[in-house]
């Protein structure tokens, strides 16, 4: 009965990890960005969702909607306003970029968080659910709403997978990964690519965002803490790693499901806190990394 | 060495210090009490950039270090009841020792990875805070006995003082030999050993300065201000608010981490009659800052001098 | 250019660097102006504009000065507020205090809803002589240190009630509720682990037993926790009749999953955020049937002068109140009481005229503890004095449930809530 729980709770905690910390690891994977405002896109699309659907009440799926297009229009900003000024300054001396797209995100973050706050306060919400009500499975009441979120988790993934492996584009994303310069060789416009795959990233982050603050709640308090978790997950897994992310982002939903109903719920972050540190210590290129 | 005392940005320097000392005979006890605060955030910045800017080594929590002498002094104020010295040598030795701690993934690890430890050790530092509530005061701080000084002028000028000496040593350390050792190791640690250099024992010593300084600072800040507590000096903002400042003021200057810090939090006061939305436009306008100008506010100023 | 246009572009200019230079003076302080007897008095609030009740401090002072001000000021002198935000922090909150005092010369700072950012500030309220009053904090350490060391502490007063009252106020409504109506007979205590919960906690330990209440388990959860499934589910095994909640800093999250999975237990005790109007809509319809602690309701008129200040409350700011503009707006009139009876704006007579306090507010009949009490300059609490009452979230509408002689709805739960079996039905 326990364990069960525990398999069911720690799934969809697990797998809103994974869906949330993907396309931070997507954007790395193809442009090397680090961006540190990932939490302000996630909490920016569940602010809207939220807005949209239940502040002026046009219901769930309008609701969600608004918040992915919020996504996709908050990633474009970072992209436009912040990174792709950065990465074409010709002030920057080259070596020092990613020193200075970093400083520049972690501003961008706080002034995501800064206007958050001003138009909605720092008072959680939630997002209205796609499915109310719960479910008695295997003895086990789980709300609806968890399943789904498990459910559109994995179709979003499998998507990506299929771009990514089976399309003309998901191949030049891939290129664009392993060598930009070839890529641009041969034609193609990087710039393009790059373009694309914030969009990618703004898709991901929305609806990542939406499940969040349907299933856990949301405020722009949240948004440091949500991108030190994708953080987390995408190093312990191996930056760059789509693969690794996945499967460290179920191993910390679980040990934090486990810590939480076999020790403590006050004690959850610990235990996975103490496994990254040794994680990187003895393997530092992370559980699926390549060096 | 005689050129640099009678170098212009010397001279400039010692001359802003000098007026600086004199505030508190003309200016009101409340910009005091903003300097004063400024002042210690000063040397969170330049201490940050001697790890970062000559070590290059990606410490994204310092108030991992700040944290730890700021608890260690105010712990042993209102646990021990030591007289006020000791107890912040106790921080600054606490927080040196976390920096030796932290000296040894670094050894290991560069660049993000290097990043999200030092995150993570915040992270741990701030839960270990709030399950030791019974003695760390947990959630709602540490309220300590003792303050260096219920009055403005004479907190001002400790703040000046301890910041104009940090400043001095961690320059001097950044132009030495032992700078020199640290730059190289930080761009080329291949070549830098293969030149000789024990980079090990170069960098650990960087750490244990940096923490050295942070520590010092993070104990006289809550001297000051007479309470510790996660939201004043381990919470990843404030660590945020020092890389900003360094980076602003112009990493790679030592100085630069100081202009920036004092930049940041008189703005912040100049802009508070905007309430909610100062934060929002001193992130624009350090994001502004950095965009046109890499090198900073220092960068600025030689820029304009030397055109 | 015309003649004209330059004058107008001259003095476009001219009123530019007259105005920075006006910022300049004023930041450096230079500007000394001479005190008359007409002088605005100036109150310091200090507060977190970006969270409903700290939003709610503020309205509730400017609420209080507009009334005040219309109706002639305090002695003739008009009030005017210093209002500084303090995003949550304890050093914001410290500098901003400090710069009141020392550059305002306000004559008293109120606020605060966070237990830290008050105890933060009390250290200083002692050493720089000033009236402080808290008006939304609930720990009982913010009473305790003025009792600790009286002559040194005497300037703070804890406006509103220390944690060690709020749980026998709920311990009072649990029993003529949930004991006496719904034969509840087992609870378990639900709390976040902060400062206030501490003697919270404790508080119910002590008084649910005494009301009927056998308590099962206590369970403490880091306010940072956004998962409340594991600890429903172990609830949920456990199987008493209530949850007590102890919750200020969380409520959303733990509200709407209790709802959304429908976790067969009701759900009362201080869930703090509830108390705001707009928690309705934050949850999605999720705290239906949740009770909570407050200091008023909508509609209630616990003295003469709630509903004139919740109805003046809701005209100006579009919203009901939350628990700490009802404190504010007393301490407010307390403030401008004791300046009028102590005909000073003097700390020492201030805080001797504030201890002699004994007026009606909008909460109760208002009297701070004596240096006797542990709690002392906290309100005074109990039947004729400030009591509070309990709310339950019935159809989107915050009823008032509890005192029962107050009371305009009974308690009612929502359907996957398992209640014992009535006797009496």
């Amino acid at each position: 009965m326990l364990v069960l729980q525990i398999l069911i709770d720690g799934f969809a905690i697990s797998t809103l990890y994974a869906l949330g910390a993907l396309g931070f690891t997507l954007i790395f994977g193809v442009s090397g960005v680090l961006n540190l405002a990932h939490g302000g896109l996630l909490v920016v699309s569940a602010m809207i969702a939220y807005y949209v659907g239940t502040r002026l009440g046009l219901g769930a799926y309008i609701g969600a909607g608004a918040g992915i297009l919020a996504g996709i229009v908050t990633a474009m900003a970072t992209y436009l306003l912040i990174v792709r000024p950065i990465q074409r300054s010709r002030v920057i001396p080259a070596r020092e970029r990613e020193l200075f797209v970093l400083t520049g995100t972690l501003l961008w973050g706080v002034m995501l968080q800064e206007m958050l706050s001003y138009i909605f306060t720092d008072t959680p919400i939630t997002v209205k659910p796609l499915l109310p009500g719960i479910v008695d499975f295997l003895g086990v009441t789980t709300p609806a709403n968890e399943f789904i979120t498990a459910a559109i988790s994995w179709v979003v993934l499998g998507c990506l997978w299929l771009l990514v492996n089976r399309t003309k584009m998901g191949k030049q994303l891939l290129a664009a990964s392993i060598n930009p310069r070839g890529l641009t060789l041969l034609g193609f416009e990087l710039s393009r690519i790059y373009l694309l795959v914030w969009i990618i990233y703004g898709v991901l982050a929305g609806i990542a965002g939406i499940l969040l603050g349907s299933f856990l709640g949301t405020s722009s308090e949240f948004i440091p803490a949500l991108t030190g978790s994708a953080f987390s997950i995408v190093v312990l897994g191996g930056l760059g790693s789509v693969s690794g992310t996945l499967f460290a982002a179920y191993v910390i939903g679980y040990i934090e499901t486990l810590t939480a109903y076999l020790v403590s719920p006050s004690l959850r972050n610990v235990p996975a806190l103490v496994l990254l540190i040794l994680v990187l210590y003895i393997r530092p290129q992370g559980l699926l990394g390549r060096r | 060495m005689k050129k640099f005392f009678s170098s212009k940005p010397f001279i400039l320097t010692i001359g802003t210090l000098a007026i600086a000392s004199l505030l508190p005979f003309g200016v009101s006890d409340y910009i005091l009490g903003v300097l004063t605060t400024a002042f210690y955030f000063a040397v969170f910045s330049m201490s940050w950039d001697l790890l970062f800017g000559y070590a290059g080594e990606v410490n994204f929590g310092p108030t991992f270090l700040i944290g730890l002498g700021a608890y260690g002094a105010g712990m042993a104020d209102s646990l021990l009841n030591l007289p006020v010295p000791v107890c912040i040598l106790i921080g600054a030795l606490a927080a040196v020792i976390g920096g030796v701690a932290l000296a040894i993934p670094a050894l290991r690890l560069t660049g993000p990875y290097l990043g999200l430890i030092t995150l993570v050790a915040v992270l741990l530092l701030q839960q270990v805070i709030v399950i030791f509530a019974g003695v760390t005061g947990g959630e709602i701080g540490l309220s300590m006995p003792d303050v260096l000084s219920v009055n403005s002028a004479p907190n001002y000028e400790y703040a000046l003082a301890f910041m104009t000496v940090s400043g001095a040593i961690l320059f001097a350390i950044s132009r030495s030999n032992f700078g020199l050792i640290l730059q190289a190791a930080g761009q080329d640690p291949i070549a830098a050993r293969a030149l000789g250099f024990n980079i090990t024992k170069h960098k650990i010593a960087a750490f244990a300065i940096s923490a050295l300084f942070s520590g010092l600072s993070g104990a006289l800040l809550v001297f000051y201000l007479g309470t510790a507590s996660v939201n004043a000096v381990v919470d990843i903002a404030i660590g945020v608010r020092v890389i900003i400042a360094a980076v602003l003021g112009g990493r790679r200057t030592i100085i630069g981490g100081a202009i920036g810090a004092i930049f940041l939090i008189v703005a912040g006061e100049i802009l508070r009659p905007l309430g909610q939305l100062s934060t929002l436009v001193v992130a624009i306008m350090a994001l502004i800052v950095i965009m046109v100008s890499p090198d900073g506010l220092l960068g600025m100023l030689r820029a304009r001098r030397t055109t | 250019m015309n003649l004209k246009g330059f004058i107008a572009a001259r003095s476009i200019r001219a009123g530019l660097l007259a105005s920075a230079a006006t910022m300049l003076v004023g930041f450096a302080g230079w500007a000394v102006s001479p005190a008359q007897a007409a002088d605005p008095i100036k109150i310091g609030i200090t507060t977190e504009l970006a969270t409903i009740p700290g939003k709610a401090i503020a309205n509730g002072a400017e609420l209080a000065a507009d009334q005040i001000n219309a109706a002639g000021g305090i002695d003739g002198r008009q009030i005017q507020l210093v209002i500084e935000d303090d995003h949550l922090s304890s050093t914001d909150a410290v500098s901003s205090f400090q710069r009141m005092v020392k550059e305002d010369h306000v004559v008293a700072v109120v606020g605060t809803f966070v237990s830290e950012v008050g105890l933060a500030l009390e250290p200083w309220s002692a050493r720089l002589h000033e009236p402080y009053l808290i008006t939304g904090a609930a720990a009982n350490q913010l009473s305790q240190f003025v009792h600790k060391d009286y002559a040194r502490n005497k300037y703070i007063f804890h406006a509103y009630l220390p944690a060690a009252f709020l749980a026998q106020a709920v311990c009072d409504a649990s029993h003529d509720i949930l004991v006496n109506q719904f034969h509840m007979k087992t609870a378990v205590i639900l709390s976040e682990d902060a400062a206030w919960t501490q003697p919270l906690d404790a508080g119910y330990q002590g008084c649910l037993p005494k009301a009927g209440l056998t308590v099962e388990k206590e369970i403490r959860f880091s306010p940072d926790t956004t998962d409340f499934t594991p600890i429903y589910q172990q609830l949920a095994s456990l199987n008493p009749n209530v949850i007590i909640a102890g919750w200020a800093h969380v409520g959303v999250q733990p509200t709407v999953q209790w709802n959304t999975q429908h976790v067969p237990i009701a759900l009362a005790g201080i869930n703090a955020q509830a108390g705001s109007s707009q928690f309705w809509q934050a949850t999605n319809g999720g705290t239906e049937g949740v009770i909570t602690g407050n200091v008023a309701a909508p509609g209630v008129a616990i003295t003469p002068k709630t509903l004139p200040f919740s109805d003046a409350y809701q005209k100006k700011f579009g919203y009901s109140p939350a628990y700490s503009a009802y404190t504010t707006y007393d301490a407010m009139y307390m403030l401008k009481d004791a300046i009028e009876r102590a005909k000073s704006t003097n700390a020492l007579p201030l805080v001797a005229a504030l201890e002699k306090t004994d007026m009606v507010g909008t909460q109760g009949r208002l009297e701070f503890l004596g240096q006797s009490s542990q709690f002392t300059h906290a309100l005074r609490y109990g039947p004729g004095y400030v009591t509070g009452v309990a709310i339950q979230w019935q159809s989107g509408q915050q009823k008032t449930i509890w005192p029962l002689n107050l009371a305009n709805a009974k308690a009612e739960f929502p359907s996957f809530v398992k209640l014992p079996k009535m006797a009496a039905n």
